[in-house]
C-alpha cells in the first residue's frame, strides 16, 4: 500500500514523510505524486504529522497539491491510473497553485438579509438564498484585499454563528500583507478568524471516485 | 444536544484547540468538520475521535483502492 502525500511539480528530492520515512517520486507525464508509507490509524497526532509533512513539501516544492489523510493506493498501476484520468484537471491546478499558499478565513455573524419592500414568500426566499450564498458583508473585505488575493473559494456552513469559510490564494511571502489587510478591514455584522498560510488544500482537486 | 453545540461554536473556535480543528478541516477535507454538532467534541478531545472515524470512510475514498469495502 502507498500512502499519498501531495501532487507536485518540481518535488523536493530528500523529503520524509509523517513518520520520518523518506519519499519517493513516482512521475507520471509531468505529475509527480510523493509517496510514502501506508497512512496510519487515524489520530490527533497522526493528523498533525501529515499535515506537517505536507508543509515540508509545499514549502519545498514548485508547486503543490495536498492530499488529504487516509490517500493511498494498492500499487504504482493503481495509482498511475488514478492519476491518469485526472491529469489534465491536476495540471491547471498546478499552475493555479504554483508559487502561492493559502489563506482560511472564517466568517462568523448572522447573515442579514435588505429585502425589497412588498416582496412574497417565494421573491423573498429567492432574495435570502442569493444574499446568503455572496455574503454581501465581506464586500469591503474584498476590496481591501483585492491586489493580494489570486483565487477564491467560498464554502458555505448552513450554519448559525459559522456562515461560511473563504479560502483565499495568495502569492508566497504576501501572507504578512493580507493579514493586515484584514485586520484593518471593518465589517458590518460579521466577524472573521484568520489562519495560514496553510498549503493549497481547498484549491486541489478531489482524487478517487 | 445539537443546539447547545452551535451556541458554543464561536467560544469554542477562539480556543487552543482551533489549531487542531484547523488541521482537521483542513486535511479530512470539506469543512464538514466545522459544523455545529462537531465542534462540541472539539473541547472534549476524546469526542472528536467517533465523528473523525466516521468521516475516515470519506478520507479512505480519495484513490479508488478499497472500494467494495
Amino acid at each position: 500500500m502507498i500512502g499519498l502525500y501531495a501532487i507536485v511539480q518540481g518535488a523536493p528530492l530528500e523529503a520524509v514523510g509523517a513518520r520520518g520515512e523518506p519519499l519517493r517520486i513516482f512521475r507520471r507525464g509531468a505529475l509527480e505524486a510523493m509517496c510514502g508509507e501506508e497512512p496510519p490509524p487515524l489520530s490527533a497526532e497522526a493528523l498533525r504529522a501529515h499535515e506537517a509533512a505536507v508543509r515540508r513539501i509545499a514549502d519545498a516544492a514548485q508547486a503543490c497539491l495536498p492530499a488529504r489523510f487516509g490517500a493511498c493506493a494498492a500499487d504504482d498501476a493503481s495509482l498511475s491510473a488514478a492519476l491518469g484520468e485526472r491529469e489534465a484537471e491536476l495540471a491547471e491546478a498546478l499552475l493555479l497553485v504554483r508559487g502561492r499558499e493559502q489563506m482560511t478565513l472564517r466568517v462568523h455573524g448572522a447573515p442579514k438579509a435588505s429585502l425589497p419592500a412588498g416582496s412574497g414568500p417565494g421573491t423573498r426566499y429567492l432574495e435570502e438564498r442569493r444574499q446568503a450564498s455572496q455574503i454581501p458583508a465581506l464586500g469591503p473585505l474584498r476590496s481591501a484585499l483585492s491586489g493580494v488575493v489570486r483565487a477564491e473559494r467560498v464554502e458555505h456552513h448552513g450554519e448559525p454563528g459559522l456562515l461560511a469559510s473563504v479560502y483565499h490564494l495568495i502569492d508566497r511571502g504576501t501572507s504578512g500583507r493580507y493579514r493586515e489587510l484584514v485586520e484593518a478591514t471593518a465589517l458590518d455584522g460579521l466577524r472573521v478568524t484568520l489562519t495560514g498560510p496553510w498549503p493549497a488544500w481547498s484549491f486541489t482537486p478531489e482524487l478517487g471516485p | 444536544m445539537k443546539k447547545r453545540a452551535r451556541s458554543r461554536a464561536d467560544e469554542i473556535i477562539d480556543r487552543a484547540d482551533a489549531s487542531l480543528l484547523e488541521i482537521v478541516d483542513h486535511v479530512l477535507n470539506k469543512g464538514v468538520m466545522l459544523q455545529g454538532e462537531v465542534m462540541l467534541g472539539v473541547a472534549g478531545v476524546d469526542l472528536i475521535y467517533l465523528r473523525l472515524n466516521a468521516l475516515l470512510c470519506a478520507a479512505d475514498r480519495l484513490l479508488p483502492t478499497r472500494t467494495g469495502k
